[in-house]
């Protein structure tokens, strides 16, 4: 049977590997902007397994709210990658090393 | 183990996978479609926990629209492929470890008996259909945060159009009082030097 | 059930009437921007200083003291909400005075969005002040950041500008996906996401301890990358650099005032009986932000980027005031500790607008006043400037008699109230190890000679503000009671420990 634990590893899992992508990927901007996509998937899991354990309908809303948020911030880290690729020519992480110091 | 939990497994079973191809894959185009088959299956798993509405909203508006705004963009740089996966072997054992330490922690913490929830102990969320509980919350309950999302789409499309937007050509047109304006200082500054001696600047003609 | 049927009573819109003011005219400036010729954008920018204006004073008609809910508890409007609202329009009005002249100078960055979505980032932060319910927190952060990312990148034509808008907008998403994470944990092991109920059921102890302290580690970590405290801090030294001085202006200020606020309703109204643990994160990241900050300040030689590490201190010194406030299950300090907390963030927004304001004021077009070296021999230049500026680092550095001074007081007072000596102590330490870069600055002023003789000019209203900001540093330093006094009744009036 089904426990609720179930449903909370499968979404620690999932978020372990969106951290893990972010901080492993030294090379592609575009691959970091789908880690956090996976991380949101983890945490709108999360909120729908509780929701529907504690019977609660909150816990949905909430993740119909960060489903908007990540469209709009899906939309405006694509827009930096299409600015930052016109000056550098590259969306290559090491590339990143104006601003050291 | 019964159909829903074969089902269950089925589904995280694609969708941990296909997650682990998303940051590892060599060319971004298939991560993009990796992502898109973890997001069908999370929309699975979804169903499962009958958050429909929410299941069919990830499905069409995230892999319909969110995605393929993501597969436009990578198709539309030239990224250098070659590049873009080299080193990244070196990164993978610490990664790993680091990954899977973290989720086992997780897992310790909630796989604990607290949550040993039994899904058919628990009566059904809505006995109605699940968009019009949520609708009918969002409407009323959350009608605020639902004015404040509105705004966050609109800051969405203000900056993606500033920022990406074509640049109106540059008009050769002159403003008169710009011209009006201008001082002599902000053209020419007198400084004001010790005077050199000709011989120390000019280059010996034998060099 | 038929629409019809549907239970929907209007919601009391009076206690958020500023945020509906702003956001219509929000709208509005951003439909004028479009018949808008002038490129010096004077019409936008007008309009949007008189917003800021009529927000106070709608605030202002609206200031009562009591603590009412709306929109379903989502929405608190209490005098601590108040006060935060009006330094945050004072912050942006003298913000975009003092980037006016700058973004003028810079086609790119000087477009109506430039104002637009200052209003709109000012709009996210009213969202955050007056949130008493993790959606409402959540999306107003998001309001802020999102519209923060776009200013930073605003000017296409910068790879810089456009690399730290990159960093700035994976690392404050990275901060997201780990706030959201613990508030679903949090979420689970408490089964609400109203702060207030949050905080009655933790009261009566139903939840598990250690799924609440998973979700509590999460969230504290997502809320110290919006602070900007070790070790969540790698994002500022390379947004305060790479942005737009004028942008980066705004983001060292005014949204400090606002996640002080998110901080405290949180922490301090929601999860206040995990106390215990949390202030035990605070304190660690505290001591780490005032050790490391001091200490990387030291090896800058571009001035924005030891004021970004000067902002890693001042964020740890001012999360010290909020890390003591319950001593043992004790809440007798309470309010000292946290009224202090309010009063350093307040003040160190002032002097840190002063002294982007500076950079902006040294700024013209195709050149930015970056270096420390551009500093050398201020005072031949323009002697009152220099005086300014001075006044301005010696607050900072905690110099007695400046207003910087006594906010450090204050919370070193709160601190050792609570029995934690060797805490002062280190802070000590290291603000005066702090201080040493704040004098070189002073330094380079007065007794080095100028690389570049040209007096500064500027225009009359930057030059009033600029001299405004520095003499209120030295007089609020002499005087510093009233806001004391004003931080103390916002935190007993607004904090439900007290109610």
């Amino acid at each position: 049977m089904l426990t609720l634990s179930h449903y909370l590893i499968l979404a620690a899992i999932l978020f372990a590997i969106g951290v893990v992508g972010i901080f492993l990927n030294r090379k592609n901007l575009i691959v970091l902007l789908m880690s956090i996509e996976l991380m949101l998937l983890a945490v709108n899991t999360n909120f729908i397994a509780f929701s529907r354990f504690m019977n609660d309908v909150d816990g949905q809303v909430f993740v119909f709210f960060i489903l908007v948020v990540a469209a709009a911030e899906a939309a405006i880290g694509l827009a930096v990658l299409v600015v930052l690729f016109r000056n550098l020519k590259t969306i290559h992480v090491d590339d990143l090393d104006r601003l050291n110091g | 183990m019964d159909f829903k939990s074969v089902v269950f497994y089925l589904f995280s079973a694609v969708l941990v996978f296909a997650s682990l191809r998303v940051i590892t894959a060599r060319n971004p185009v298939r991560a993009v479609l990796y992502l898109v088959l973890a997001f069908v299956s999370g929309g699975g798993i979804w169903m499962l926990l009958e958050a429909e509405f929410l299941a069919i909203t990830l499905v069409l508006v995230y892999v319909g629209a969110v995605m393929v705004l993501f597969l436009f963009v990578v198709m539309l740089l030239d990224i250098n492929l070659d590049r873009l996966r080299e080193g990244f072997w070196s990164y993978l054992p610490l990664g790993a470890t680091v990954g899977a330490l973290m989720a086992l922690e997780m897992g310790v913490v909630i796989g604990g008996s607290y949550f040993d929830l039994f899904e058919n102990r628990v009566p059904a969320l809505v006995t109605d259909s699940n968009v019009k509980e949520i609708g009918r919350l969002i409407y009323t309950d959350y009608v605020y945060p639902f004015e404040v999302a509105s705004v966050i789409l609109l800051v969405g499309i203000v900056a993606a159009i500033a920022l990406t937007g074509r640049q109106r050509r540059q008009t050769k047109a002159m403003d008169p009082a710009q011209q009006v304006l201008v001082k002599a200082s902000d053209r020419v500054r007198l400084v004001s030097m010790p005077s050199e001696k000709l011989e120390d600047s000019v280059p010996q003609a034998g060099e | 059930m038929t629409l019809a049927e549907m239970p929907f009573i209007l919601p009391d819109l009076r206690p958020a009437s500023a945020e509906l003011f702003v956001l219509a005219m929000a709208c509005l400036i951003l439909f004028v921007d479009l018949f808008v010729k002038d490129t010096r954008r004077t019409a936008v920018f007008a309009l949007t200083q008189l917003t800021l204006v009529g927000a106070a004073v709608v605030t202002w008609a609206g200031t009562s003291g009591e603590v009412v809910y709306t929109f379903s508890n989502m929405y608190v409007h209490d005098f601590l909400a108040d006060m935060l609202k009006q330094l945050l329009y004072l912050t942006d009005i003298i913000v975009l005075f003092y980037a006016r002249a700058y973004v003028v100078d810079r086609p790119l960055l000087g477009r109506g969005e430039f104002y637009t979505l200052t209003l709109f980032a000012t709009l996210g932060m009213m969202v955050m002040i007056s949130a008493n319910h993790f959606i409402t927190i959540f999306l107003g952060v998001e309001l802020l950041s999102l519209s923060l990312y776009a200013m930073v990148a605003l000017n296409r034509d910068s790879a810089t500008a456009a690399e730290a808008a990159m960093k700035y907008l994976v690392l404050g998403a990275l901060a997201s996906g780990l706030m959201l994470y613990g508030m679903s944990m949090i979420y689970g092991a408490v089964g609400s996401l109203e702060i207030g109920e949050v905080a009655e059921r933790l009261q009566a102890g139903v939840a598990n301890h250690s799924i609440l302290v998973l979700g509590l580690v999460f969230l504290v970590a997502g809320l110290a990358f919006k602070l900007g405290v070790v070790p969540f801090h790698m994002w500022i030294p390379d947004v305060y650099h790479g942005a737009p001085t004028a942008v980066g202006l705004f983001i060292g200020t005014a949204p400090k005032l606002a996640a002080f606020a998110i901080v405290l309703r949180i922490l301090a109204n929601g999860l206040l009986t995990l106390s215990y643990d949390w202030q035990m994160m605070l304190l660690i990241m505290a001591v780490l932000s005032i050790v490391l900050g001091n200490v990387a300040a030291i090896a800058q030689h571009n001035f924005k980027r030891m004021l970004a590490y000067s902002a890693i201190a001042h964020m740890g010194f001012m999360l010290l005031g909020l890390a003591v406030g319950v001593v043992g299950g004790d809440a007798r300090f309470t309010l000292n500790a946290y009224s202090s907390a309010l009063f350093y963030v307040v003040i160190y927004v002032l002097s840190s607008a002063g002294a982007f304001g500076m950079i902006l004021l040294m700024a013209r077009a195709g050149f930015e006043a970056e270096d420390l070296d551009d500093y050398k021999g201020l005072n031949r230049r323009n002697p009152w400037f220099a005086a300014m500026l001075m006044m301005l680092m010696l607050s900072m550095a905690g110099i007695p008699f400046f207003v910087g001074f006594f906010a450090k007081f204050a919370v070193l007072q709160a601190v050792v109230a609570s029995g934690q000596i060797w805490l002062a102590v280190v802070a000590v330490i290291f603000s005066l190890i702090g201080a040493f870069y704040y004098l070189r600055v002073v330094k380079l002023m007065y007794f080095d000679a100028p690389a570049d003789p040209t007096p500064i000019q500027a225009p009359l209203e930057v030059k009033a503000l600029i001299s405004a900001n520095g003499l209120a540093v030295a007089l609020l330093g002499l005087f510093p009671d009233t806001l004391m006094w004003f931080c103390l009744l916002a935190i007993r009036l607004s904090l439900s420990v007290f109610a």
